[in-house]
């Protein structure tokens, strides 16, 4: 969708973003140990485009997604969003710009709240930052139950995370996210804890809410074959650096990066 | 909304425990001793020489073995030691539900607090959990009492609460600590959720059922450390209790002589205390699954 880089106005901007993790002094040591989850990372995310982040386990995906929620903070380098410096966000600024900025987890029968029914999961972000009032907060959460394809939304809005499947809780989650309507979301390999034909659908469903309100979203995956599914352009990244990027369809038919050929190698073949 | 997930729960956990022989004979023992506490309130009412505190019978002036109209008989005034039985069960109730409810509440709240907040408040607050918990509870109630006088039965009952939270708010801490991590609670950060809204929306409901667990053991410990204080002379005089009740015996001189009047208060503090024992390891069982598959290998 989006092939150049010189297109004004990105709406994720990273800068020599380097995230450390310090082992913990203990009495025998100073904790001086280093684990370099992310080393001096750039990226620019476009508008509207579905930017995929490729890697193996422990390669620092996850990393950087917490760190664009504010979940954790960067040891180094500037984040920005439209333009401005989110590193120091606090209180009331954090709070508007998480209302901007959603995340779609990785396991669904984590990310929800057993605890708590479908709507009243659904409803908190409205509830949190005050918007609209109860008819229009339950309107609204059968509006995205909808959106989501758990329709209708009536039906759903009384049960409870464990009433579900795995891919309906995912799509409570997916509400959840976009309920606020929010310009970006961080989705956590949201598919890697379901079966194919799901995540597909899965799938499916982000596109079109990507085509129904714009969103950007960052795919984090282990999966190449998702990510050419799914992702207008992507990024490799291999222990904590982003060792090639580019649009989807050239990296993975032109890969120019050594690691890259072999993560394309590793991948099972599948054709959707 | 959400009152039928709830008591669904409810009754799928009810069925466990009431299957549970551990459970149901608490449960037997507790409703025994419910209606004992229930019946104090009426005993008074047939006749004035019935109220456990201040009715004497006018032809009795020492004490008497169990008759007709004294089921268990009198004390060395003549106040019917069935009715202070009953009155007893009554103040016990009081004491060791009010107590280990107060407990619970600061022991839960200050648990989810620090283990949710971490860093410096955490150890704050556990350091002063530690102090409070090193102390022997009976000790330092008996130097309080000596050192103000005799008590009132509520502010016994405050400062037992006030010494027992802390092993409450340790379990519940740990159990917020591997809460805190789960991505539902990361999700309603995400979501812009205040750490209170966190604290008591999300965190609090899965540690629930755990601070009610721990509620019956303090119940336990409550009626043990008040019956301990009445008997040693510290309790509230002006209040029958079980402890009260052995504390006369033996200030009157009768420990070998009234039977009738040392054994049934003892016998009633140790089957109460085990009631309550029982209802929570049978609690424990419904709570906690991998307790629960023994029993069905069997």
């Amino acid at each position: 969708m989006i092939e150049d880089n010189t297109q004004p106005a990105p709406i994720i901007e990273l800068s020599g973003v380097t995230k450390e993790y310090r082992t913990k002094a203990t009495f025998f040591s100073k904790g001086y140990t280093n684990v370099m989850a992310m080393d001096n990372i750039s990226l620019t995310l476009q508008r509207g485009e579905i930017f995929g982040l490729v890697g193996q386990s422990g390669s620092g995906k996850t990393t950087l997604g917490r760190l664009l929620l504010k979940l954790e903070s960067p040891t180094k380098g500037i984040m920005k969003f439209n333009g401005k410096p989110i590193n120091d966000l606090k209180g009331k600024d954090l709070k508007t710009y998480r209302s901007k900025v959603q995340m779609i987890f990785q396991d669904p029968y984590q990310s929800l709240n057993p605890h708590l029914s479908i709507a009243e999961t659904i409803l908190e972000p409205l509830i949190v930052n005050k918007i609209g009032d109860i008819h229009s907060r339950k309107e609204k959460v059968i509006e995205t139950l909808d959106t989501v394809s758990l329709a209708p939304g009536k039906e759903y809005y009384d049960r409870f995370p464990h009433q579900l499947s795995g891919g309906q809780r995912q799509r409570v989650a997916i509400a959840r996210a976009i309920v606020l309507d929010p310009e970006f979301i961080v989705a956590d390999e949201p598919t890697s804890m379901l079966d194919a034909t799901i995540a597909i659908q899965l799938f499916k469903l982000l596109q079109q809410i990507r085509k129904k309100y714009n969103m950007t979203f960052l795919f984090i995956t282990h999966n190449l074959a998702a990510a050419q599914f799914l992702c207008d352009r992507i990024a490799v990244i291999h222990d904590g650096v982003i060792v090639e990027t580019g649009p989807t369809d050239r990296v993975i038919q032109q890969p120019e990066h050594p690691y890259t050929k072999k993560l394309i190698q590793a991948q099972p073949k599948f054709n959707f | 909304m959400s009152k039928n997930h709830y008591l669904a729960r409810f009754q799928k956990g009810w069925q466990i425990f009431i299957l549970n022989p551990l459970g149901k004979t608490g449960i037997i023992l507790l409703i025994v001793f419910m209606l004992m506490a229930a019946s104090s309130f009426f005993i008074p009412l047939l006749d004035p020489m019935y109220d456990p505190m201040t009715g004497i019978d006018p032809l009795i002036k020492e004490s008497t073995g169990p008759s007709f109209h004294h089921w268990l008989g009198t004390d060395n005034v003549g106040r019917d030691l069935f009715a202070q039985l009953m009155e007893g069960a009554k103040v016990a109730f009081i004491v060791g539900l009010a107590s280990a409810f107060i407990s619970i509440v600061l022991g839960t709240t200050i648990g989810m607090i620090s283990g949710y907040a971490g860093g410096i408040t955490d150890r704050i607050l556990m350091r002063f959990a530690d102090i409070i918990m090193i102390m022997p509870s009976l000790v330092v109630l008996l130097i309080l009492a000596s050192l103000f006088g005799q008590f009132n039965i509520w502010i016994i009952v405050f400062i037992i609460a006030i010494m027992r939270w802390p092993a409450v708010s340790r379990v519940i801490r740990s159990q917020a600590l591997s809460l805190k991590s789960r991505p539902f609670i990361e999700a309603s950060k995400v979501a812009g959720a205040s750490d209170i809204r966190i604290i008591f929306r999300h965190i609090m409901p899965n540690v629930l059922p755990l601070a009610f667990l721990y509620m019956t053991f303090r119940v336990t410990s409550a009626i043990l450390v008040e019956a301990a204080l009445s008997f040693l002379g510290f309790g509230d005089p002006s209040q029958v209790s079980w402890g009260m009740m052995l504390q006369w015996v033996w200030k009157s001189g009768h420990m070998f002589q009234a039977p009738y009047w040392l054994i049934p208060p003892g016998i009633c503090i140790s089957l109460l205390t085990l009631s309550f024992y029982l209802l929570g390891r049978a609690m424990d069982e419904v709570l906690d699954p991998r307790l629960r598959k023994e029993e069905e290998r069997k």
